[in-house]
């Protein structure tokens, strides 16, 4: 019975890479591509320590997996937020929307009114 | 052949794109695809240490994850600075 867990989170630890990085082939955008990073560096990697953790124990091979994941959630986030952001300046030179873009540019240095829930 | 050959086996199939994007296109494009290929690769040690049994290939894979992290730091910073 184990061995079915393991090999099925195995499974789909790869499935959804697979299926990640055909996806990301085939977005032409790249602030759409780096959506793509999310999952396998997020359920994947969990995944697999899972299915490290049913098979070796308490070891501390297992721990360095869980300290992977750890990191690669961590990377995911604060890397795909700062390449975001160096595509934005590169192209715009500036971070914040210009004017008439989705987000009024005027708003933002402003403090932010909250109207009273009636 | 367990589990974790034929998954890391699979895995190689997923550079091979990576690899390819990585290598031509816009900037932004392969730079992306680095990031993606940072992952995939960590992903990778990790099966391949649990399929060969050499558990110290683990720091291997602890090693890639946290480079790719400060690679992908200084790339966006010079993404920024410099690149057009």
């Amino acid at each position: 019975m184990k061995t079915i867990v393991i090999e099925a989170l195995i499974a789909s630890a790869v499935v959804i890479t697979l299926a990640s990085v055909l996806g990301m082939l085939r977005m032409k955008d790249p602030f759409q591509r780096m959506h793509y990073i999310s999952p396998p560096a997020s359920v994947s990697a969990l995944l697999i320590t899972i299915a490290i953790f049913l098979q070796q124990g308490l070891k501390p091979e297992s721990f360095k997996a869980a300290f992977i994941t750890l990191v690669l959630i961590g990377m995911n986030t604060v890397v795909t937020h700062a390449v975001a952001r160096a595509f934005r300046i590169a192209e715009t030179k500036n971070w914040r929307p210009k004017p008439g873009e989705e987000v009024p540019v005027d708003r933002l240095d402003e403090p932010v009114e909250r109207k009273e829930a009636a | 052949m367990n589990i974790w050959e034929i998954a890391a086996e699979v895995m190689i199939f997923a550079l091979a794109p990576l690899a390819w994007t990585t290598m031509r296109g816009d900037a932004r494009h392969r730079l992306v695809s680095f990031l993606m290929a940072g992952v995939a690769v960590t992903l990778l040690l990790m099966l391949l240490t649990m399929a060969f049994n050499r558990m110290p290939m683990m720091d291997v894979a602890i090693a890639l994850a946290l480079m790719s992290f400060g690679g992908g730091i200084v790339f966006a910073r010079f993404f920024e600075r410099h690149l057009p």
